[in-house]
């Protein structure tokens, strides 16, 4: 009995020590989690169930359930519409987004004198494209592709592809110089991930006789996969908080109308979550297939 | 017979001209032995990237001409890049506006001090997750990245409870507590970025250090940080960057007298034209256009001198941090 007793101190020491100094280093990230991640998360979730008045000192909750959510779709007659067309936008930016920096990227990560100018200026968005000097920007109607006016497209557009989505693209075209400063990051994360690639994999294809055409499809693509894959994901989270979106507008603006409130905005902004996460988790089963295969055969 | 004597003789000599050393060495400078190499193909390169590189940049030639415009340059639509006269009006104006100095200092008080805590909080939480034994470590990893994924819109208004309740609102500390417990601005980020480089260090290194007898505290701030080096340089750019251009939380956050660059640019309209007060966003209001690209560009300037020092550790550090495999 008592022998035992003494093992299980034994035991539970052993781990003490063991984990101990692990959870010393994850202790700031842990209360942080807690008090700045975990609290908020439940309340907000608590107030999206509730009809949350101001009243002096505090909150008042009153228990709808779901009506909040349930509004959402058949009461609010913006909400539907706007998180619709920021979807449709969203398809069209991401693959635009990726699409360039990945042709640039390749450009750049030719060895070429003054590519470090070059280089410097792609990543210079990254500096401003976040936050209020971007939002200004865009109020003031800079970063149009200066081809789209001079050729009158918006007709050729509308003609070809429906008076629908003609509006979506013309309003994605209009700033989309914009739009692809958001890709500084990604033509990073692209230029490193080339250079995971042994060149000594080009050096054999070429004296097999590939060209450079055949050694891009065969061999770049294929590795680079997997950083299309981080880049898509990266693209859509970072869309999340773009400084012009429709739907944190809405949000926000709910937040302070007397008739909705907290605990409406709550609900809106667990839809639009629940949106992403959707559109987060169809890219992650898109691209994971591809992926374990690929380190399948390492 | 003699016509087809002679197209044999002269086709004969354009092929010796064709196959010459010359033409052959002629041949190697323009095409290139591989694609990549040769001159036309740095032509055709150097020729995408610039055109491409001025589209990207038009919006700051935009910005930086549109400051310098005065009222008749920015009223007239035959004026497009250069002004008729500079005036540094715009610019003094949104000097003014922003009031500049103390403006600035307390954005890069912010940035600066948030930037540097985050570098050692995500470090050490990155190392915990890479190397050391911890229970629940993949839900741990998992609720890392679902920190990332939490858009800040869902938990805004009970961590300003929060904040308010702590007494942090309009101070600093509302930015350096929550970066110092882990959870500042995308720090889920930063802490994968270090997980990833300190997985790719070699376990052989421990080991040795662990046989001469270092602790793990000993091993993390004597080794591992310091081996660090590319990856606190990028993390603690990136976050110096983000935290300069932050906008949203501060907009709940800070108030009246302690407000950072970016939210004074937004009320500057209302400060250098008091007369429009409520109506802004109604009305495109060309009056202060060039002020506000002048403050916009003011707000950037700062950054960009970093960068522009910096750049060359920035990208090859983001190479060697290995952070994409």
């Amino acid at each position: 009995m008592n022998q035992t007793k003494a093992i299980a101190w034994q035991k539970r020491l052993y781990f003490m020590k063991r984990y101990g100094i692990g959870l010393l280093f994850l202790l700031p990230w842990l209360i942080g989690f807690c008090i700045f991640v975990a609290i908020p998360i439940g309340w907000s979730l608590f107030m999206s169930l509730h009809k949350v008045a101001v009243v002096p000192g505090g909150f008042k909750y009153d228990w709808i359930g779901m009506k909040n959510f349930k509004d959402a779709f058949v009461t609010d007659n913006v909400f539907p519409i706007e998180l619709i067309t920021y979807f449709q936008q969203m398809l069209l930016m991401v693959p635009m987004i990726v699409i360039f920096a990945l042709l640039i990227s390749l450009m750049l990560n030719q060895r070429f004198p003054g590519r470090f100018l070059y280089r410097a200026i792609f990543f210079l968005p990254v500096i401003f494209a976040t936050g209020q000097v971007l939002s200004e920007l865009f109020t003031q109607g800079a970063g149009e592709i200066p081809f789209i006016e001079q050729y009158n497209l918006e007709p050729l557009i509308e003609q070809y592809i429906g008076k629908q989505f003609a509006e979506t693209i013309m309003s994605v075209l209009s700033r989309a110089i914009l739009i692809l400063w958001y890709s500084g990051v990604q033509i990073l994360i692209f230029i490193a991930g080339y250079q995971t690639i042994s060149p000594t994999i080009y050096e054999a294809v070429r004296i097999d006789g590939a060209s450079p055409w055949d050694s891009f499809w065969k061999i770049t693509l294929p590795a680079s996969v997997p950083f299309i894959s981080l880049n898509v994901l990266y693209t859509i989270i970072d869309l999340f908080t773009f400084p012009l979106n429709p739907v944190l507008a809405h949000i926000r603006d709910n937040m302070f109308k007397m008739d909705t409130g907290y605990g409406y905005a709550s609900a809106l902004a667990w839809i639009y979550f629940g949106f992403i996460f959707v559109l987060i988790a169809i890219v992650l089963l898109l691209f994971g297939r591809s992926v374990k295969t690929r380190r399948d055969r390492r | 017979m003699n016509g087809e004597l002679w197209i044999e003789k002269v086709s004969r000599q354009v092929k010796g001209i064709f196959w010459s050393r010359t033409a052959q060495r002629i041949k190697v400078v323009v095409l290139g032995r591989n694609i990549s190499d040769g001159l036309l193909a740095n032509l055709i390169l150097y020729g995408l990237l610039t055109i491409v590189a001025y589209l990207y940049l038009q919006p700051i030639f935009y910005m930086i001409s549109t400051s310098l415009k005065n009222l008749n340059d920015l009223l007239d639509p035959t004026v497009t890049w250069i002004p008729r006269v500079v005036t540094w009006q715009n610019v003094s104006d949104a000097f003014r506006g922003l009031q500049y100095p103390d403006a600035l200092k307390n954005t890069a008080l912010i940035a600066i001090s948030c930037s540097l805590v985050q570098v050692l909080v995500c470090a050490m939480t990155g190392y915990a997750l890479a190397k050391l034994s911890i229970p629940f470590k993949g839900l741990f990893t998992a609720l890392v990245i679902l920190t990332f994924l939490i858009p800040p819109q869902i938990i805004i208004i009970p961590l300003y409870v929060i904040y308010s309740k702590l007494g942090l609102l309009n101070t600093p500390f509302v930015f350096l507590i929550p970066a110092f417990f882990g959870q500042g601005l995308k720090s889920a980020l930063f802490i994968l970025i270090f997980r990833q480089f300190f997985k790719s260090q070699p376990l052989s290194l421990e080991e040795a250090a662990k046989l001469d007898g270092a602790s793990t505290l000993r091993l993390f701030f004597g080794i591992m940080f310091p081996l660090a080096r590319s990856a606190c340089l990028v993390v603690f750019l990136f976050s110096f960057i983000w935290y300069w251009n932050m906008y949203y939380e501060p907009s709940w956050f800070l108030a009246n007298d302690f407000t950072p660059l970016s939210i004074r640019l937004d009320r500057l309209e209302d400060v250098l034209n008091p007369s429009l007060l409520g109506q802004r966003n109604t009305i495109e209001n060309p009056v202060t256009e060039g002020a506000k690209m002048a403050a916009a560009f003011l707000i950037i300037f700062p950054p960009i001198i970093v960068f522009m020092f910096l750049q060359r550790w920035f990208v090859t550090g983001i190479e060697r941090t290995g952070i994409v495999e």
